[in-house]
């Protein structure tokens, strides 16, 4: 039996055991069936990640997040705030006991970095992303985004997977399981780790979690292919097909044996896939067939390492949703090795640790956007540039840097479905707290799915007595971004 | 309530135990079980259960070669029911491979097969397989295997996760711990006992469980953030305690009355309240055996030392170092008590005249040059651990704290780093001495205390991650919506109320009595969730799904039970059997519903596709952990030693935020089984992460069985399958050597434990000749009949 012939098979009900064991944490719970209950995907063992439709009529088909590791500051990006320049060297009004992560707060700090108008909306943005600051008219700000954690842990966490501890699977993950994706010949969900390494929770980000493995996230990115994409050094091609070819030809005898065990049907089929896996991924990380223009576009040529990496995974990034890839989470920043290393996490001398990142961030993604939009994928692509929270308004005390603040930071969206150039939700007068259109993670996240045709509180899955959620048990979509 | 002695209620408990197991009817309310086919109540699993004398079968059980004893009774009456009929028995070496890969997660030697098959011709189908399965449960490798499902279950990984994921390199004791409980067949009691108060019950490595989920090493000044990190901690003991045991989901109490099931916000705070006292954190580890030391004060411990002695007013308190544990001696608070608290002082607690903040000042012998964490302001600057610590620059030194008033003291407590993390720089010889005024009024340093009077320090004092406990843990308080910054009113320990049975009453000032509590509530007779859990999951673990098949939700979410009665009776078989769970083992793997035939039949499909009814047994594929020990007896190289430090299959790595880089070369010293790899929590063993391996992050009832294109490049191009296949084609063409017809059927007998059909030799041999036995092997070890159990 071949994979057409299996899957003619899922009418007489064969499907339904490999369906039950793919899916075996999926109990058949009670749960209500009327309207408002949960609405589950209908999956094809033998193509997991074949494409499904969403709830409703989705305004994006693919996501692409831009994941700054470390906590971005707002106030050095995107949150103006006239009045803390006027007040720099002052304290903050009613920060004197304030205790944040590493401690005590010494005074207001005003941006090292001048703010200008922008674009032709004319938005204040600083000039420590230039390039990203000229495409403002693309963005749709978020200004008064909180976060429940002021630890990187957590934070980016609850940022990738909705909730703060360990071991929930990633939002690709949950897009991956509602929608699959539109090419099948490569995962649907990738996440392209920054040059310098993983981020700081590392592959919390697109874990699983309880989810099928098949959802998971697969870390991959120009520099590093997919784990055990291809055979080691000093293994003959050949022999690696007459070996995969031999596995096959038993796995068929074996079918004959036992005509009728679907679970067998679909393991030779993601062989298959797998050999197609190869080819494709082999195909799509290969840069070479990109124009010198748009290897220069994007700062392939750079001097800095870690800049020309960054650059290539941002073609990377565009490449796999030009295939149809349905989840892309681009990072920028790594683990921390060090203060401010390899991060964001600006604590003690941002002006230079920011110096060394604003660099390797603004021009590949600036680029990314435009090659975006050029090629018209921003039409349905939904890009999210995010962080796990943001940054004091303050220098820590006896330091030359922004502590930690979940209580306001900023993010961005662009493209498919939101309103651009647009600013919801501001913090006070410093940006240090969010006052008005305040969203959570889980609005983000609501909003996110909501574009991506989902209802975020109807997408669950099972799992220890409780019909979990991206959402957990919140989340409102931010209805007032809405093109 | 608050102040009762908990013995009593220990030996009632007994005797219930007991009760049941000869009076069950008089001991527990008989009530009549509903049938499997009535409607079943979403608080079914709080009723009593039905426990009565074993019968041989269910009174209106068919009388059918296939029942061989009452589980095939309760099987074939459902079957009978939804028109199906069992399979026939599986062929002998089916059923052999079968149970030996089940029971141990091994496969048996082509030797065993033969033997096997011999002792089939000698003494029958029935008699083989009997001892064989007596022979599986009597082996280590049977514990090995269940003790995965437990760590599973538990979230046990042996790194803190989060940011750092720094390593707990002693907290595999509580792996070994498991191990042993399912290899001595420990019974389920006391099971349950140990992992609770294992600490007063000789079984230190045991509460491990405590301390088994993920920890935020990150800590900060933050007070929202500490009480946000500590609210994580307990939530995750409670949950996963929940889960376990009574297989109930509590955690959305902790927000809001649970919604489904009979769990009140005030049952989640009484439970949490049992954990107050446990932090995160390795502690002493007295091994069973080991002998009483000789006589002395304890030896000094790098955390937390506490020196008495007469009441003297002192104008000082110097703390002389003559010797440490290795290199520059480190204090992290040198804390100096008042004889009396004084009237300013908050509570009874007695005033450290030793902090900076209270006008005394430190001066010290020498100070470490150039990291401000340990300078020498840390040493009463009244915060704790190595980053807020005075080391000294010379091996020997002293501190000495001067008081702005002569003052009456009677106490010093000192330490290295009392958060526990370092072990090293620990002064082992010291000598206290005071500041007071001699017999001529004359002030004169005086010694009050010194290490002459303890036991002397084990530099390498054995530890073991499985919890510390605070003696005087704070109060609980309900929090409102769950928020930790908002405390309402005070919650006592205690069970949940829709459990009949009485939680214990127990000394509230005795912090171990509450979590022994919890244990004898947990394990009451009175208490029908725990036995009907725990015979759900070991069901689970023999056809890859419970009875329930929501093996920790028992409650109104979860899916009813397919085999009501069966899940009873397979309690009576628990409880007859001293609550020791090999003997539910053996009836279930004796029963003909494990015996049967896995075959699919298209009649048995089309009524049954996912084989609830178990018309067959029930296929699938075999967990991570198996293919990789199947590899390796496979290759011949498998280390079959026990216990022990585990083996890590990442790369070295000492960055302060760990970072986990596959191994790619493998020796001798990685080829033990893979329950003893190294568990880091969110990055499991890189080589069949794919293949639903947990994480460790949350608990893990039951694995999924994903099939993925990833898994097929794993099975192809992973060093450490390259590796076993070469050592594979090595070992056979070492075993045959010179004939290739001969290497071919060895290759398959190590692999599938079968000689090759005709079309398979004749493929498997071409590519032998024409690529080597190393890639034919390959191919071996990717097929599925290799990673199957069927």
């Amino acid at each position: 039996m071949n994979r057409r012939q299996f899957l003619a098979h899922g009418s007489t009900g064969l499907a339904q055991i490999a369906l039950a064991s793919l899916l075996a944490d999926r109990a058949r719970a009670r749960v209500s069936l009327e309207h408002g209950g949960p609405i589950r995907p209908t999956i094809d063992p033998a193509a997991p990640l074949r494409a499904r439709p969403p709830h409703f009529a989705p305004r994006a088909k693919r996501v692409l997040v831009i994941y700054c590791s470390g906590a971005i500051s707002q106030l050095d990006t995107f949150d103006w705030k006239p009045e803390l320049e006027r007040r720099h060297g002052e304290p903050l009004p009613g920060g004197e006991s304030l205790v944040t992560f590493q401690g005590e707060q010494g005074n207001l700090t005003r941006s090292h970095w001048k703010f200008a108008p922008r674009g032709q909306c004319g938005k204040w943005v600083s000039n420590l992303l230039p390039n990203l600051a000229e495409r403002v008219d693309r963005m749709c700000f978020l200004h008064g985004m909180i976060a429940r954690s002021n630890t990187h842990g957590p934070g980016e966490n609850q940022m990738s997977t909705g909730f703060t501890l360990e071991g929930f699977p990633g939002m690709g993950a949950w897009v991956s399981y509602a929608l699959g994706t539109e090419c099948e010949d490569l995962p649907a969900f990738v996440a392209i780790p920054d040059p310098r390494g993983l981020p700081q929770s590392m592959g919390n980000h697109w874990s699983a979690g309880f989810l099928p493995a098949v959802f998971q996230g697969t870390p991959f990115s120009a520099s590093r292919p997919i784990a055990h994409l291809t055979p080691p050094r000093g293994l003959d091609p050949t022999s690696d097909r007459a070996a995969a070819d031999l596995t096959r030809a038993l796995d068929r005898e074996r079918l004959e044996r036992f005509p009728g065990d679907s679970e067998l049907a679909a393991r030779i089929a993601s062989f298959e896939l797998a050999a197609r896996l190869q080819l494709k991924a082999a195909a799509i990380g290969d840069l070479s067939t990109e124009s010198a223009a748009t290897l220069r576009a994007y700062g392939c040529d750079d001097g800095n390492a870690n800049k020309a990496g960054f650059a290539r995974n941002c073609i990377l990034a565009r490449r796999l949703l030009e295939s149809g890839v349905r989840f892309v989470q681009l990072f920028n920043g790594s683990y921390a090795m060090g203060e401010g290393v390899g991060n964001w996490d600006g604590h003690k001398s941002l002006v230079s640790q920011y110096s060394v990142h604003a660099p390797i961030l603004d021009q590949p993604a600036a680029a990314l956007l435009d090659d975006l939009a050029a090629r018209g994928l921003l039409d349905d692509t939904l890009v999210v540039f995010t962080t796990e929270f943001g940054r004091m308004p303050t220098f820590q005390k006896g330091a030359s840097g922004r502590d930690h603040n979940p209580k306001g930071f900023t993010v961005w969206l662009a493209g498919a479905g939101v309103k651009a150039p647009f600013s919801f939700g501001a913090t006070d007068d410093f940006g240090y707290q969010a006052i008005a259109g305040k969203t959570s993670i889980y609005d983000l996240h609501a909003t996110i799915l909501h574009l991506l045709g989902l209802d975020h509180e109807r997408l669950t899955w099972y799992h220890n007595g409780a019909e979990r959620r991206l959402t957990d048990v919140h989340g409102t979509v931010i209805h007032e971004i809405l093109a | 309530m608050r102040r009762l002695s908990a013995t009593r209620r220990r030996g009632r408990t007994r005797i219930l135990v007991l009760a049941a197991l000869a009076l069950p009817s008089i001991a527990l309310q008989l009530r009549a079980s509903p049938g499997d086919t009535k409607e079943i109540s979403g608080t079914w699993a709080f009723e009593p259960m039905r426990i009565e004398h074993r019968l041989p079968l269910p009174p209106n059980a068919p009388r059918e070669p296939f029942v061989r004893g009452s589980i095939d009774g309760h099987i074939l009456r459902a079957l009978q029911r939804n028109g199906l009929t069992p399979s026939p028995p599986a062929p002998p070496t089916t059923l052999f491979r079968r149970v030996t890969l089940d029971v141990t997660g091994l496969p048996p030697s082509p030797e065993q097969i033969a033997e096997f098959q011999a002792e089939v011709e000698r003494a029958g189908l029935d008699a083989a397989y009997e001892k064989t399965v007596d022979r599986l449960l009597a082996s280590p490798q049977y514990a090995e295997r269940s003790a995965i499902d437990w760590l599973d279950l538990v979230r046990f990984a042996e790194t803190n996760g989060f940011e750092m994921n720094q390593e707990r390199p002693d907290a595999w004791p509580y792996r070994d711990w498991v191990i042993d409980a399912f290899d001595r067949d420990l019974p389920f009691p006391d099971f349950v006992r140990a992992q609770l108060a294992g600490d007063t019950l000789g079984e230190d490595a045991a509460t491990g469980f405590l301390v088994a989920g993920a920890w935020d090493q990150v800590k900060s000044p933050d007070p929202e953030l500490t009480a946000t990190q500590r609210d994580d901690e307990l939530h995750g003991m409670v949950a996963t305690t929940a889960a376990a045991f009574l297989g109930l989901t509590v955690g959305c109490a902790k927000c809001h009355d649970h919604k489904f099931d009979p769990i009140d916000q005030q049952d989640y705070y009484a439970l949490r309240a049992c954990f107050e006292g446990v932090e995160f954190g390795s502690r002493a580890w007295r091994r069973p055996t080991e002998a009483t030391p000789q006589t002395g004060r304890d030896p000094v411990t790098s955390e937390r030392n506490v020196e008495t002695f007469a009441s003297v007013v002192a104008r000082g308190v110097r703390f002389v170092v003559t010797e440490t544990s290795d290199a520059e001696p480190c204090l992290d608070e040198l804390e100096v008590l008042a004889t009396e608290p004084e009237s300013s002082d908050v509570g009874r607690k007695r005033r450290n005249v030793a902090l900076a903040e209270h006008g005394a000042r430190a001066r010290a012998s020498s100070v470490y040059e150039g990291n401000p964490k340990h300078a020498l302001e840390h040493v009463n600057d009244g915060r704790f651990g190595n980053d807020f610590s005075w080391i000294a620059k010379e091996r020997t030194g002293f501190v000495e704290i001067e008081f702005p008033a002569p003052t009456a003291i009677d106490t010093v407590v000192w330490g290295r780093d009392r958060k526990g993390e370092f072990r090293d720089r620990v002064a082992t010889g010291y000598r206290i001495e005071v500041l007071a005024l001699d017999a001529d009024g004359a002030p004169r340093w005086r010694e009050v205390a010194s290490s002459s009077d303890r036991r002397p320090y084990a530099s390498r004092e054995p530890t073991v991650y499985a919890g510390r406990f605070e003696p005087q843990p704070k109060t609980t308080h309900r929090l409102e919506r769950g928020n930790p910054m908002e405390p309402r009113e005070e919650v006592l320990p205690g069970g949940l109320k829709r459990i009949p049975a009485e939680f214990p009453q127990f000394d509230l000032a005795d912090e171990s009595a509450r979590r022994r509590a919890l244990a004898e509530w947990i394990v009451s007779p009175l208490n029908p969730l725990p036995p009907r859990v725990i015979v759900n999951r070991i069901w689970q673990q023999h056809f890859g799904r419970g009875l329930i098949e929501t093996p920790s939700d028992f409650g109104a979410m979860g899916v009813r039970p397919s085999h009501r009665e069966l899940l009873d009776e397979l309690v009576n078989i628990l409880l007859s059997g001293g609550w020791r769970l090999k003997s539910l083992h053996r009836s279930i793997l004796l029963s003909s519903t494990y015996r049967q035939a896995s075959a699919p039949r298209p009649e048995a499909i089309a009524i049954d596709a996912d084989c609830r009814w178990l018309w067959r047994f029930p296929p699938r594929r075999l967990p991570a952990e198996s293919i990789r020990d199947s590899m390796l007896v496979a290759a011949g190289v498998l280390d079959l030693a026990r216990g022990g430090p585990s083996v890590s299959p990442f790369a070295p790595n000492d960055n302060y935020v760990r970072v986990y880089e596959p191994k790619t070369e493998f020796t001798a010293v990685d080829f033990r089984r893979s329950v003893y790899l190294l568990r880091v929590r969110m990055h499991p063993e890189p080589t069949f992460a794919t293949f639903d391996l947990p994480e460790g992050g949350q608990p893990c009832p039951r694995r999924g069985r994903s099939i993925t294109p990833l898994q097929a490049l794993s099975l192809t191009h992973a060093p450490f399958v390259l590796d076993m296949a070469k050592r594979l084609g090595e070992r056979v063409e070492r075993e045959r050597p010179n004939d290739r017809d001969a290497q071919i059927t060895r290759l398959f007998e190590h692999a599938f434990g079968r000689a090759p059909t005709a079309t398979e030799r004749t493929a498997t041999t071409q590519v032998a000749s024409d690529h080597g036995l190393a890639v034919a092997a390959r191919a071996l070890l990717g097929a599925s009949e290799f990673l199957w159990l069927e």
